[in-house]
């Protein structure tokens, strides 16, 4: 097992146990989805619906209704597909090249960015095709063999490797994501009651039992997937780039394009995946496993690429004055002073300025911040892929094609429409699929658990996955770890480390009765009414005797479950005789006595 | 061999067994009563199983819901008799005549399968020699507009016969009485209607006189010599007894008339031979699109534009508003309309005439003084090979104008007053009496053919009433027009396309029109029409023969005798159908005049004219003319030349006005112009108020022909105004009618007040920015000076790339970044020059492109969004402060105005005309990107389009550096927005297709194919003679239709090709040449004959940079890329202005 370094803060916050993790994590799809939910996706439903009726317009009278011209063919249309696209890039980067680099924060994000990542590529891939003149000869683009009627394709275009790329990253996608929800898929299949979800769920988990060698399997697969798709995440937006590098049009003609892409897919991919989880970790309580400090890593993330995103756009600067190319360098001075400069302006201001805040600490570390950021990033980059695609083209080599771009009621409704049915997917991803990633956050709780780090819990475990048993308690849990967990990372969160260590020590008292109230889970509830002569068990006084009354321990039968664990919390909260009760195997004792 | 080989299909056969022969008797071998198979128990008793009856079930419902799919029925009819001169895909050619009333042009009139689809110009006969306009090339959808009427009808629109309508005029004019019959039409120069005319005039006017048709010009050409002061040579005026014939134009030309009969004793239109002319001064005259003869002035004017040819023309244009003609001056100078006669009196003055007194030349800024001082110094220099021509319709300027040519001795040269033009003989006076007693119910019976004074008069509404104080009116128009409606007859005369015709265009010219098609409806040309009334003929349905017989008959008996080249009247007759005029010989020349003018009168009135604050100017477009075709989709779509505004007139306004107004003076989609109320007198139009260029400040520009239809008279769709969101038909015409604003006759008010509305009104513009930002890869241009003088490089700068470590330099051509297209040296390789100093932007070419090539109308909202569909189409820049010259950066102003200054449009603008359409580039940029090779490149060099292939992903429109590639946004042929507008649309609109080329569905690109099937035919006829094709056979019709032979087209790799030499001229480049596309189309430098100081200096050292770099050019700039191999696009150009 890996070690981590203990001044590392912990990735998984509060005592959880692999049972909390399974609790966490199924509870949503089990219980009832809150009032929230229902509005949430109900508008989503309502916009995406609205979306799909102007799709329907579209694709029954033309793309005129769309307010392209003569000289502007593109517009809102690829910019959407690029944003999507760009969006679709944090899951397969966080699940594959972090993977990669072994960073242990991604297991807490991994599952949702993932979906993120494959319903904003569903989103992209719609545009190519309601954007076709011709949607039902779209098939056409597929190298087709002559047989079926068609010709071949032009291996030239860079459409035609878009179609390859985004085809290739979504299956890619898709595979790896749902590798990674099997074994989840099998523990809400163990857990199912009601026979519909049991069916459900036992088909999607494809049979899986545990075995080793279904765990074995797994390691494998997702290796060799991570190895095949992380080429993915940088030759998809590469190839993206090309639509507009490979062209003759000035601010398009651009060989700095691939690398910046994908750095600007990157950045914007891990802002929305920032949007979603800040929500996602509020509605569901997920506080403990993505905290402030996956925040932070995220926010990293986005400070880079979007310096390399700004340096990107400094450098195309440069280039267009340095070409000493008349349309070359109008193009940009266009693009920042001509009619078009408000978009040009947000684009700079959103994704050069912003990011840089991130700089600061404590502004990389406020979830709220984070939260507006991630937002003002998007939009950033959508008008980035608007400014690239419509400013260069709407005045370009001849004075006499100038145009602008107006769009109609149909371009905002399909845009708005994605963002609807985007979203509705997600919603029900939250509330359908695991959200986590259980199996694999439960590889990394041992070694980067806040219990286990500072040394509050055992070191092992013989619980094992026995979790039914406590679903009942289980709600209790979840109240203690709402009430002590949270705050602590509320108020965690704008300090710094020093503070952190500060604050855990005053807190030794409710640290306390939050241990107590945890061992009585396991224990079970005592009542001083049928309490047992304690002292009977050799190694129990008086004295003990009260304090374990104090606790709430008063029979036989609760002394008898203790363990290991159990022994260790008590000596935590009684702070005396260490080691004592498992040197005289109490629970053995209250066995015995028990069956007498 | 093998003939006594036997073969038997069996035993039987071998052995022939009686069986065998028995059988072999009967033909149907077994007998099967269906009675007897009928009354078989067992049939009846036999039962269909379930799965059978599944099976059939299922079969028949399947077969049910097949058959239910409906599968479109396109009927194919074939010929039963197969007409002798059509072969089904072969067009025929016919040679015919154009004339409307104001324009005429011998034409070729193409027909597929009887149907006309198509007209250019007839290079081989007339004086028009091959060219013509956009209303003459579009005129031919006019033929299939459905709201032309098919047959007669009464005021409330009841149909009737043609027998009850003639029965019913004959009675109501046999009533006349002393009361007088009124005959109004527009200036008629068909011999054969005069002659009809007379005929009807001996019948109802009491008097008794001989036919009067060619001897009459006969005559005419006679008394010539006399100093007799006549009326038109050709129609001196006759004894008219009741029956008056008025003629009367829209656009009158009484003016000049008058000014000549004062003049020089004839009261004619002299021919003036613009390729005479060294040095031109038009003052207020467009004489390029609209004034007199354009169709023959083009191409002389043309002619004289090429600066490589013996001698260049130096054009002078002082005018108010910015007109195609002032676009192609050399030197414009700003007048207002009030000045015109300043300008006038300046230049006699100038010339040495004498100064006109009474005209305050005052007035004239000192831009406009220096550039007739040039003018003047010009006139001088080419005495006797000059023209001086003015615009106005005032007798008095004309005058001033006719002394200056007289002193000039221009008579004896450019202007021809021995061969007069019969057009435009408007009798002003004559129609405002014939109003008069119309209106004192002196008039029985008035008919009108080709005019309507209801709208083109400035008080239509006068004469509205007047023709109801007639006792019957009848009109011949093809339309219920302003004026037809309020007739009590409309008896529909034939489309010209319907019926024979003739002309007398000069007075000595004579042309016949001949018709292509069978009346689509029951209509009889004007002539016949008065045969019948004259009771001298009848009328025998559609096809009746009694004009034709009428026509040739005339010919016969007056045209044949004239002539002595042909043996027999049949070969006479054969050869004038063939040709469609005579060819011109026999023509006196020109002689000189001795001006008889009464100058101290013109200056008198002249100086009587007095400016207001703002004046107005009326003027002709190109397209919509005086509004006659106003109901012409096709001319309402095509692109003003100036201002590229579609379906709308406007206010031409300067900038600073319209500033000072406080309105938008930009261009947009969604960029409204303001609106501003024009009032005149006691009359006022709302209009938008256009910012142009060139414009003379405090004046106002308005075209007239808009507004036609106000009534809502069922003048065509194309006439109206779409609504709501789906592009319904409405009611509400395009445009305001200009016509109300100035008096019959006049074109110019001179004291007007203009006001912002504060409304806002969206124009639909194609072309919103004005200047070409001093890119001089697109426009180039120099003088005629340094064109003549300095090597190429000077004005025809090429680019160069800089290649290897030594920074060789290497011409753009040398670099490939693609596998070149094997086609530049191998078979065919279809190229075009345009000329730049040759193009005048008349637009003929684009309305060509549309009837050739099935190019869809799209309509006012949808041009407005930017989506107008003209495979080829005529960018107009303007040149600003900032630059020297259309292209060409003046440095030190860049200095400081920057980019901003580019952008906005001189005061007074220098202008070029760059037709654009497919380059067809042999490294094209939009067959690289297109992911299903829609677009490819064909073996001849052609980019061409697989319609059917195309998926409509626009990529390849985004990635032309031209923007010439068009998208299909909806479906035009059938969405409903189109139908209004789109004339394809109806079933008789569809006749105007070229079955030649295929309609494009929804979603598709297209683009110019270069004429794809013209190119296919024109091998075809090299094929079929058996050798190489050769200039002439493959003709594109942009390059067909050009009246000035701008357009050079044909095999680039035929090294004797036209196209070749020309593409090799020193003037030739390739727009952006410098990005590597390697386009097969060449524009020529346009050459201006004027003086430019600081372009010749640039263009000097410009000159003087290449000669003194050669190899190491490299040196002096410190930022070329190392371009090893393959580089196409611009590392960096070396031109001037860095």
């Amino acid at each position: 097992m890996h070690k981590e370094a203990a001044i590392r803060e912990p990735l998984i916050l509060g005592h959880k146990t692999y049972s909390d993790i399974t609790e966490d994590v199924c509870r949503p799809i089990e219980g009832k989805a809150p009032k929230a939910w229902y509005i949430m996706f109900g508008i989503s439903l309502l916009v995406g619906l609205y979306g799909i009726g102007c799709i329907l317009y579209l694709l029954g009278t033309g793309i005129g209704t769309w307010g392209l011209n003569k000289t502007v063919e593109w517009a809102w249309d690829i910019t959407n597909f690029v944003w999507w696209v760009g969006i679709g890039h944090a899951g397969t980067l966080i699940s594959a090249v972090l993977l990669l680099f072994r960073q242990r924060w991604r297991m807490a994000i991994n599952r949702s960015a993932e979906a993120m990542t494959i319903f904003a590529v569903f989103m992209a891939g719609l545009f190519p095709l309601i954007h076709m003149g011709r949607l039902w000869v779209g098939y056409w683009v597929m190298p087709i063999p002559n047989q079926f009627g068609s010709l071949w394709v032009n291996f030239n275009s860079p459409l035609l490797w878009d179609v390859f790329a985004i085809s290739t990253y979504l299956s890619v996608s898709v595979v790896f994501w749902y590798i990674g929800l099997i074994p989840d898929f099998a523990t809400i299949r163990d857990r199912a009651k009601g026979a519909v979800s049991k069916k459900m769920y036992g088909i999607l988990s494809f049979g899986w039992s545990g075995r080793a060698k279904h765990w074995n399997r797994f390691e494998l697969v997702s290796l060799v997937l991570a190895g095949l798709a992380t080429p993915l995440v940088f030759s998809v937006h590469s190839i993206v780039s090309f639509d507009f590098a490979t062209s003759v049009i000035p601010g398009w003609h651009t060989t700095i394009f691939p690398p910046y892409f994908v750095a600007g897919a990157v950045f914007s991919g891990f802002a929305m995946v920032q949007t979603l989880l800040l929500i996602l970790r509020k509605g569901m309580k997920l506080e403990a496993y993505i905290h402030t400090k996956h925040v932070e890593y995220m926010n990293i993330v986005i400070m880079v690429t979007g310096s390399i995103v700004g340096v990107a756009y400094l450098t195309e600067l440069f280039i267009s004055w340095y070409s000493g190319v008349e349309y070359e360098s109008y193009a940009f001075i266009n693009r920042a002073t001509g009619p078009y400069w408000w978009a040009y302006a947000s684009m700079m201001t959103c994704n050069v300025i912003s990011p840089q805040l991130m700089w600061f600490k404590k502004l990389r570390r406020s979830l709220l911040f984070t939260f507006f950021i991630s937002i003002v990033v998007n939009i950033g980059m959508w008008f980035e892929r608007f400014v690239i695609i419509v400013t260069s083209i709407h005045q370009d080599y001849l004075p006499s094609s100038w145009s602008m771009f107006y769009p109609t009621w149909v371009d905002i409704g399909v845009f708005l429409g994605t963002l609807g049915i985007f979203f509705a997917f997600y919603l029900g991803f939250a509330r359908y699929f695991p959200v986590l990633a259980m199996s694999e956050l439960k590889t990394i709780l041992k070694i980067s658990g806040e219990s286990y780090k500072d040394g509050s819990a055992p070191t092992h475990d013989d619980h094992g996955g026995g979790g039914d048993s406590h679903t009942e308690t289980a709600p209790v849990v979840e109240e203690k770890v709402a009430e002590t967990v949270a705050p602590v990372v509320e108020e965690v969160a704008p300090a710094v480390e020093e503070k952190v260590e500060e604050v855990k020590a005053k807190l030794t008292d409710e640290e306390k009765s939050q241990r107590v109230s945890s061992l009585m889970e396991k224990l079970g509830a005592g009542d001083a009414s049928n309490a047992d002569d304690l002292k009977v068990i050799s190694g129990v006084g008086p004295k003990m005797e009260s304090t374990l009354n104090e606790i709430g321990i008063y029979s036989y039968e609760q002394v008898s479950k203790m363990t290991d664990n159990e022994y260790e919390m008590l000596d935590s909260i009684t702070e005396s005789f260490p080691g004592r009760a498992k040197r005289d195997d109490w629970a053995g004792q209250a066995k015995e006595l028990m069956n007498k | 061999m093998g003939t006594n080989k036997k073969y038997w299909k069996g035993f039987e056969e071998l052995q022939q067994t009686p069986e065998f022969l028995e059988k072999a008797q009967s033909e149907f071998p077994q007998e099967l009563s269906v009675d007897e198979f009928l009354a078989d128990d067992k049939v009846s008793e036999a039962s269909t199983g379930r799965r059978d009856f599944l099976k059939f079930l299922g079969f028949s419902v399947a077969a049910a819901t097949l058959a239910a799919c409906e599968a479109p029925v396109i009927k194919a009819v074939p010929y039963v008799v197969k007409p002798e001169d059509v072969t089904p895909g072969v067009a025929n050619w016919y040679a015919s005549t154009f004339y409307d009333g104001a324009n005429y042009a011998s034409i070729l009139v193409k027909s597929r399968e009887g149907r006309p689809i198509h007209i250019k110009g007839n290079k081989d006969w007339g004086f028009t020699n091959g060219a013509v306009n956009p209303q003459i090339a579009a005129s031919v959808l006019g033929l299939y507009n459905s709201a032309r009427l098919d047959a007669p009808q009464t005021k409330d629109g009841t149909q009737v016969s043609w027998a009850d309508a003639d029965t019913a005029i004959a009675s109501a004019l046999k009533k006349a009485g002393n009361k007088k019959i009124v005959l109004i039409s527009g200036t008629e120069i068909s011999p054969s209607t005069q002659n009809a005319i007379v005929g009807f005039k001996a019948k109802y006017g009491g008097v008794d006189m001989p036919s009067m048709d060619m001897p009459a010009v006969e005559e005419a050409v006679v008394v010539e010599g006399e100093d007799v002061p006549t009326d038109a040579p050709a129609m001196p005026e006759m004894p008219e007894g009741n029956v008056i014939h008025v003629q009367y134009d829209a656009v009158s030309y009484n003016g000049i008339r008058e000014a000549n009969l004062e003049s020089f004793g004839q009261r004619a239109i002299p021919d003036y031979d613009f390729s005479q002319a060294k040095v031109i001064v038009a003052v207020s005259c467009d004489f390029l699109n609209s004034w007199v003869l354009p169709t023959q002035f083009v191409g002389q004017y043309a002619q004289r534009r090429n600066p490589d040819g013996k001698w260049m023309s130096q054009h002078f244009q002082f005018e108010t508003n910015m007109s195609q003609t002032g676009s192609n001056a050399d030197y414009r100078g700003l007048i207002k309309p009030s000045q015109q006669g300043a300008a006038l009196a300046y230049i006699h003055k100038g010339v040495g005439a004498g100064s006109v007194s009474g005209v305050d030349t005052a007035s004239l800024d000192a831009d406009t003084i220096e550039k007739l001082d040039l003018a003047i110094e010009a006139l001088k220099a080419a005495k006797g090979k000059s023209l001086v021509v003015a615009g106005s319709n005032r007798k008095s300027a004309q005058v001033i104008a006719n002394s200056i040519n007289a002193h000039l001795n221009n008579y004896s040269g450019p202007i021809n007053m021995n061969n007069p033009i019969m057009l435009h003989a408007s009798q002003d006076e004559k129609m405002a009496n014939a109003i008069k007693e119309m209106n004192g119910g002196k008039v029985a019976a008035v008919i009108m053919w080709n005019t309507n004074p209801v709208y083109t008069l400035a008080n239509g509404e006068e004469f509205r009433t007047a023709l109801a104080n007639v006792g019957t009116s009848v009109s011949m128009s093809q339309y219920a027009d302003e004026t037809a409606v309020n007739c009590d007859y409309i008896c529909p005369e034939s489309h010209s396309l319907e019926s024979w015709n003739d002309y007398a265009p000069k007075a000595r010219t004579y042309a016949l029109a001949q018709p292509t098609i069978r009346p689509l409806g029951d209509t009889r040309p004007v002539g016949e029409s008065f045969l019948v009334w004259s009771g001298e003929a009848v009328h025998t349905g559609k096809d009746s023969t009694t004009w034709h017989n009428y026509v040739k008959g005339l010919w016969e008996q007056y045209g044949y005798p004239l002539q002595t080249k042909h043996a027999s009247f049949n070969a006479y007759w054969n050869a004038m159908v063939h040709q469609s005029c005579d060819s011109g010989e026999g023509e006196p020349a020109a002689s000189s005049q001795s001006f008889s003018g009464n100058l101290s009168a013109a200056g008198k009135d002249l100086g009587s004219i007095t400016g207001g604050d703002f004046e107005v100017a009326l003027y002709q477009k190109a397209g919509i003319g005086n509004g006659t075709h106003a109901n012409n989709p096709w001319l309402q779509e095509m692109p003003d030349t100036v201002t590229k505004v579609t379906w709308d007139n406007y206010a031409t306004m300067a900038y600073a006005d319209i500033e000072a107004m406080g309105g938008e003076t930009g261009l947009g989609q969604e960029t409204p112009s303001t609106e501003v109320t024009v009032t005149v007198g006691d009359k006022t139009l709302t209009l938008p108020a256009y910012p142009q260029a060139g414009q003379a400040p405090g004046t106002i520009g308005i075209a007239v022909g808009y507004g036609r239809g106000a009534g809502a008279e069922n003048i065509g769709k194309g006439a109206y105004q779409q609504s709501g969101m789906y592009g319904e038909a409405s009611t509400t015409p395009i445009g305001q009618n200009a016509y109300v604003l100035v008096d019959n006759g006049d074109f110019d008010a001179y004291s007007a007040s203009v006001s912002n509305t504060g409304n806002t009104y969206n124009l639909a513009c194609t072309q919103t920015h004005s200047t070409v930002m001093a890119r001089n890869s697109i426009v180039k241009e120099t003088t005629l000076d340094t064109y003549t003088t300095a090597e190429p490089a000077a004005y025809n700068h090429k680019h160069v790339l800089h290649s290897g470590w030594n920074h060789d330099e290497k011409p753009v051509s040398e670099f490939d970044l693609w596998e070149g297209h094997p086609v530049e040296h191998v078979g065919h390789r279809w190229g075009m020059t345009i000329d730049l100093s040759s193009c005048i932007g008349c637009g003929s070419c684009l309305v060509a492109c549309q009837s050739e090539n099935n190019v869809p109308v799209v309509g006012k909202d949808e041009i407005r969004r930017g989506r107008e569909m003209h495979w080829l189409r005529i960018d107009r820049y303007y040149s600003s402060d900032v630059e020297v010259a259309v292209g060409t950066r003046d440095p030190e102003e860049f200095a400081t105005e920057g980019f901003s200054g580019l952008k906005k449009p001189s005061h007074n603008p220098k202008v070029v005309h760059m037709p654009m359409m497919c380059h067809h580039c042999n490294h094209a940029p939009c067959e690289t990107v297109c992911p299903v090779a829609a677009t490819t490149h064909s073996n001849e060099g052609l980019n061409q389009m697989a319609y059917n292939r195309c998926i409509g992903t626009r990529y390849c429109g985004n990635n032309c550096p031209y923007k010439v590639r068009r998208f299909n946004w909806f479906n035009y042929p059938s969405y409903r927005k189109f139908t209004e507008v789109n004339p394809a649309q109806d079933d008789l609109g569809r006749m105007v297709l070229n079955p030649d080329v295929v309609v494009r569905t929804r979603g598709v690109m297209e683009k110019c194919s270069m004429c794809v099937q013209r190119i296919q035919s024109g091998k075809l006829v090299a094929k079929k003679d058996d050798r190489m094709v050769k200039d002439g056979d493959v003709v594109t019709a942009c390059a067909d239709v050009c009246p000035t032979n701008a357009i050079t087209v044909g095999d680039w790799n035929d090294e004797t090709s036209a196209v070749r030499k020309s593409s090799e001229d020193k003037r030739s480049y390739q727009a952006l040449e410098e990005i590597g596309v390697k386009p097969n189309i060449w524009y020529k430098v346009k050459v201006r004959n004027e003086v430019n100081a600081d372009l010749a200096e640039l263009q000097a050292e410009q000159a003087a940079h290449s000669a003194s770099h050669g190899g190491d050019h490299g040196d002096e700039h410190g930022e070329e890329g190392h371009e090893e191999g393959g580089h196409d696009e611009a590392g960096h150009d070396d031109h001037g202005g860095h």
